[in-house]
């Protein structure tokens, strides 16, 4: 095996990369065991109803089938939830979404299963449902919850909006609606588990959310928090969508009946998107302000939030998207209201982006208008208003971290696709409109205020003499262990033959948060170099024993070994590894991130989850082509300028980049949740559309490298931002292109077409 | 029912129900996991097998339709004298692996690829693998990688 | 559990369809698989026709180009004598992805009979015949004869599709086939239209067939627009005239995928690329 360079900053391939290739990389979804039952949930499949009775005899009586669950078999408060614990592990009376379940089968095979979720009869009284979320909080809306169907409402005040506006000389008004994004991760939602002897749980899940699906679990079933260990194997994807219980609770109730036999429970596709979270829909309405030469002076909003049945983090993600409500830009004076509301549709909660990527296309729509009113340039209007370090935000928070949003546009003002958009858009073929679109975003890292990031890392050394590190937060794909191996070579001087990693079992590692929100890699990256220079030090004064030096001066590590230069003598690691005593082989430290210290008067309402004070930025441009036949648009090039702070490794960046903006274009152009009543029409992928590599176009990513002082080697997250530009930018480029802003997504082919047979072109 | 072929090279025989699908046979009865399942219905290619060395959909076949056949699985790729395959390596260097599930199944439509067309294009390579969905990349550096496994396998043949 | 069998000939095949009269019938797998491994579907048994090399050649006779009803989608996009079907040609390289045209088969898209399958239109414009084959003999249909409805044929008990035969366009020197899809891989078809054009000097258009997929319960032909071309140079005011007929006639449904206005404004739009593709073939 060729040993690999990993220093910061180079572009390393993946560690995993070799075992995912060959396919040896195991997968939740991949682990079985001797004896394993089946489980599988039969679902409501109506949105809002009473349960009347669950007649589960014939089921129950079919060969095969080691148990059928019902409400009434779940220890415990049979709520579970990140946050608002609303949603029931099983329904017992009523049914508030087409996903709910409503039994659990327990069999010795898929195909008893499938059987015996089709012999339950589930009698249910049928309830009017409310599927506008704007109808749900009339007054006299059907109620999803006896508390009322608004689960949230908030508002972030900055200066004087309503005043302001008499003060400025242009001022657009529109409403924009964005529809749910199905997260689409290849591997769907799954696990295995099994009572160990002595009563503990052991559960091996796709996961984003280690350490708090136990809280989750122990909540729901009344376990105790500690009887629950959850493994967490490479993810076949996540974005969002595994954070927060799918399977667990309900394969947690089933290794409980089980008898120590394991469980499996793997949802298939269609149910993934019936039972699985989406992206928020969300209705906007917008109003921004500014003073003739471009400069914004008043933004307000009031931006509906659609969260389905259930809260899961839905106020979270109405938090941190009201934050961004007014851009990446200077505003004194902003009115953010938002609404939270329950509905019987699917449910809503976190996806990459959370929140952001929404009010990202109403913010950038305005932009796009206000320049095209006052004669600016795209670019000059937001070059004009983009946060500067120093400035304070739309929800007034000082920004005192890396602000790169300038710097990106500045980029992309000097690049060739920028500088040559006249030329090629003056090339289009018969029958084609081209157009070019800009947009500039940002994206907060971590939780904010009042649940503190924080990751505690463990480093050991082992008996073999390898740097072990015990990784605290799951890889979804997004390359985060890539990333630890890389900042303990750096901080080791070892090249990765020296260092392995563990993905998360919350037995062997420490609690250190979910793999979400941009916080991954650089909380518990934090948290690694200090445990690395920790083990360092043990690792240099236990050699200079060895070598029975009067001081450990002039010791070096190398790759596997410890060095005292003067002398040139050596200690390998796998002496050390041998010597060191089983305490003493660990090293362990933790890190929090900071949060903003200003105090916003305002969105008092939000107990957790807001303000923040770390951002990335991007900017974006794209270019177009729409076909006036049939109204399609062909996204022929693209280029993505993201301020990540410094980075870790060049390739993961990209990487993170391109595929932000494949979900950022699958969003803007194609992606629907269709849903009639509450129930999905187009649950898989034949008619829920993602992008194929005919649909994305080769990515330019440019990396506009600030230092994020705070950052482990002064990185800062990119997961997320990336995702919220492609939208808007889309947009801008398809009114570039035929003269006609859509202000709905996803911008579909039949969309454009109305556009175009309004203006009168063809029809 | 029994039903014999060839696996990544050996000689198998299976007894399993002439329905079943042949994902499941891979990875439940011959506990093959490298071959994914990612939608059961043949829209997102992550059960791609070589069948006779052509890339198809192993979710799509019944296991009676492999009796006699030659199939190559993720797993058996990289066993043909030892080493990996191009196509696997020019993913790792290129990084064109993330959440790795698509990979599989990227990795064999890719060798079926340019087993049919040795110098393609990026156009020609973003159609030969357009039935192998990826959700995590853009696809931007699979393409990369299946362009520069194209070279590899061009200079070893030259060679 | 229910048997596959794979007759390695069709004497085997024809003893099969008589001992086992509720067996499916499958090549490729693309469709019914998907349907029955779904659920909607519980066939006794399968007959696989796979393992029948008798049904997948592709030969010439009598100015017809053969095609066995087993060649897969990816083994006609190769094979030279389709190259004389230009528009059938287009078609099949565009269907679903290279891993489903590695495994479906034409005669599967014929007899699955889907106003969406994406051969149809080509094949109803170059008035193609199915050849049906049974223990009893051969006889041969025009393929709008064969297809009743969405998914149905005249397909008999114990007869199978053993070919379709195309007379080679060559009466034609434009051949057109153009399939909207919501992407551009792994799409269903949206709208599809194949488009044949005898052009004589001076543009004027000599002949012409047109038909039409996904907007009506079975594939569309619209002589009324034909004949508003015949006669006529080629112009984008008579392809607007064409247009504008298309859309009065057709009657698509709405569905997950596009609605009925759109299917229709599209259906007439697909015409007026013709222009295009005609002055691009005089170069």
């Amino acid at each position: 095996m060729i040993k690999r360079m990993i220093e910061v900053g180079y572009p390393a391939p993946r560690f995993d990369a070799k075992a995912k290739v060959t396919g040896e990389e195991k997968f939740a979804i991949d682990y079985s065991r001797e004896g394993m039952l089946w489980a599988g949930a039969r679902r409501a499949g109506v949105a809002h109803a009473i349960i009347r009775k669950i007649d589960i005899s014939k089921a129950a009586a079919l060969p095969g089938v080691y148990a059928v669950l019902t409400r009434k078999d779940v220890p415990g408060t049979n709520r579970q939830g990140i946050v608002h614990k609303d949603q029931p592990v099983l329904a017992g009376s009523r049914v508030r979404h087409c996903g709910d379940a409503v039994a659990l089968v327990l069999a010795e095979d898929r195909d008893v299963l499938e059987k015996a979720l089709g012999l339950i009869a589930v009698e249910l009284e049928p309830l009017a449902g409310v599927f506008d979320p704007e109808e749900a909080m009339r007054s006299e809306a059907p109620l999803v919850h006896e508390s009322g169907n608004l689960l949230h409402k908030a508002v972030i005040r900055v200066g004087d909006a309503r005043g302001a506006f008499e003060e400025c000389d242009v001022v657009v008004e529109d409403s924009l609606e964005v529809s749910a994004q199905e997260p689409a991760f290849l591997e769907t939602q799954n696990g295995l588990a099994w009572q160990e002897p002595d009563g503990r749980i052991t559960m091996i899940v796709s996961t984003q959310a280690p350490f708090r699906d136990r809280f989750e679990i122990a909540h729901a079933l009344g376990l105790d928090v500690e009887a629950i260990r959850i493994v967490s194997p490479c993810l076949g994807g996540g974005f969002g969508g595994k954070d927060g219980a799918t399977v667990q609770c309900l394969l947690a109730l089933a290794a409980l009946r089980a008898r120590g036999r394991p469980v499996k429970m793997r949802w298939g596709r269609e149910e993934s998107f019936t039972a699985g979270y989406k992206r928020h829909p969300v209705r906007m309405r917008y109003r921004v302000g500014a003073m003739r030469d471009g400069t914004l002076h008043a933004v307000s909003c009031r931006l509906i939030y659609d969260t389905g049945p259930y809260a899961h983090l839905g106020v979270e993600v109405m938090a941190l998207g009201m934050e961004h409500a007014c851009g990446p830009y200077r505003v004194p004076n902003t009115l953010v209201e938002g609404w939270c509301v329950y509905t019987n549709n699917p449910i809503s909660g976190a996806m990459r982006g959370f929140g952001v990527c929404q009010a990202s296309f109403g913010i950038e729509t305005m932009m796009d208008q206000l320049a095209s009113k006052l004669g600016l340039s795209p670019l000059d209007i937001r070059l004009k208003n983009g946060l500067r370090r120093g400035d304070t935000n739309g929800a007034g928070v000082t920004l005192v971290h890396s602000t790169g949003i300038v710097a990106c546009l500045e980029g992309l003002g000097v690049h060739r696709l920028w500088k040559d958009r006249a030329k090629w858009k003056s090339e289009a073929g018969p029958q084609k409109k081209r157009g070019v679109g800009i947009a500039a975003v940002s994206n907060a890292m971590g939780y904010g205020r009042g649940l503190p990031d924080s990751a505690i890392a463990r480093v050991e050394l082992t008996k073999e003499g390898k740097i072990r590190i015990y990784s605290g937060v799951p890889d979804m794909g997004q390359g985060n262990s890539s990333g630890f191996i890389q900042i303990a070579g750096q901080t080791l001087g070892q090249d990765d033959s020296h260092l392995e990693i563990i993905q998360p079992d919350t037995d062997l590692a420490h609690p250190s948060g979910s793999s979400s929100a941009g916080r991954t890699t650089y909380t518990y990256g934090n948290a690694l170099i200090p445990a690395c220079e920790d083990m360092k030090e043990k690792l240099l004064h236990r050699a200079s024993l060895l070598l029975m030096l009067d001081q450990p001066c002039g010791l070096v590590l190398l790759p596997g070994k410890v060095k005292h230069l003067p002398s040139g003598r050596e200690v390998p690691f796998e002496l050390l590894g041998r010597m060191f005593s089983q305490t003493d082989r660990i090293a362990v430290k933790h890190f929090v991130m900071p949060v903003a210290q200003d105090n916003p008067d305002s969105a008092k309402e939000f107990r957790l989850g807001f303000p923040h004070v770390l951002f990335s930025y991007a900017a974006h441009l794209v270019y177009v082509e729409v076909d006036e036949l049939t109204g399609k648009i062909d996204v022929k090039d693209y280029l993505a300028l993201t301020d990540g702070g410094r980075v870790i490794n060049p390739a993961c960046f990209d990487q993170q980049v391109h595929g932000a903006v494949a979900q950022g274009l699958g969003y803007g152009l194609m992606e629907k949740v269709l849903t009639e009543r509450g129930k999905i029409l187009n649950p898989n992928f034949t008619n829920y559309i993602i992008p194929t590599s005919m649909d994305v176009p080769d990515i330019t990513s440019v990396c506009v490298e600030t230092v994020e002082s705070t950052g482990p080697f002064g990185m800062k997250g990119i997961g997320e931002v990336g995702t919220n530009a492609p939208l808007p930018a889309v947009a801008a480029a398809v009114e570039d292109a035929i003269g006609r802003r859509l202000r709905r997504s996803p911008l579909t082919a039949a969309s454009v077409l109305g556009a175009l047979s309004g203006r009168g072109a063809a029809r | 029912m029994k039903i014999s072929f060839t696996l990544n090279g050996k000689q198998t025989g299976v007894d399993v129900s002439a329905d079943r699908k042949v994902v499941e046979v891979l990875r439940e009865e011959l506990m093959l996991t490298g071959t994914k399942e990612g939608c059961g219905a043949g829209e997102c290619g992550a059960c791609t097998i070589l069948v006779d060395g052509r890339a198809r959909l192993s979710c799509l076949m019944t296991a009676a339709q492999i009796e006699g056949r030659s199939i190559t699985t993720i797993e058996g790729l990289s066993q043909n004298g030892g080493g990996m395959h191009p196509v696997q390596e020019a993913f790792i260097e290129n990084g064109a692996v993330q959440c790795g599930f698509c990979t599989p199944g990227m990795v064999l439509s890719a060798v079926d690829l340019l087993d049919k067309n040795s110098d393609p294009t990026r156009e020609q390579i973003r159609e030969g693998l357009s039935g192998n969905l990826c959700r995590c990349s853009g696809y931007v550096k699979i393409v990369d990688a299946v362009e520069a496994a194209a070279l590899q396998i061009r200079r070893e043949k030259a060679r | 559990m229910r048997e596959v069998i794979l007759p390695g000939s069709l004497e085997e095949l024809w003893r099969l369809l008589s001992d086992r009269p509720q067996a499916r019938v499958y090549a490729g797998g693309t469709d019914l698989l998907v349907r029955m491994y779904k659920g909607l579907l519980d066939p006794e048994a399968l007959i696989c026709l796979d393992r029948i090399e008798e049904l997948k050649g592709v030969g010439e006779q009598d100015g017809c180009v053969r095609i066995g009803s087993c060649a897969t989608y990816g083994r006609l996009v190769e094979e030279p004598l389709v190259r004389c079907l230009p528009a059938l040609r287009k078609a099949i390289g565009q269907i679903g992805s290279p891993l489903v045209r590695n495994m479906g088969t034409i005669g599967g898209n014929i007899c699955t009979a889907s106003p969406a399958g994406d051969t149809l239109p080509p094949l109803y414009a170059m008035e193609a015949e199915v050849e049906l084959l049974s223990r009893e003999g051969s006889r041969r249909a025009p393929i709008r004869e064969f297809i009743t409805g969405p998914g149905a044929t005249c397909l008999k008990r114990a007869e199978i599709l053993s070919a379709v035969w195309v007379k080679k366009p060559q009466e034609y020197n434009v051949h057109h086939f153009e399939k909207v899809g919501l992407r551009n891989a792994l799409a269903c078809s949206v709208v599809t239209m194949a488009a044949l054009l005898r052009l004589g000097p001076g543009g004027m258009v000599e002949k012409a067939a047109f038909a039409w997929g996904s907007v009506a319960p079975t594939v569309f032909s619209c002589p009324e627009a034909q004949e508003a071309l015949s006669g006529k140079p080629l112009s984008a005011a008579s392809l607007s005239r064409a247009a504008d007929l298309v859309r009065n006639v057709v009657r698509p449904i709405s569905d997950v995928r596009a609605d009925a206005d759109y299917r229709r404004a599209v259906a007439g739009n697909l015409l007026l690329r013709l222009l295009d593709v005609a002055y691009e073939r005089k170069g």
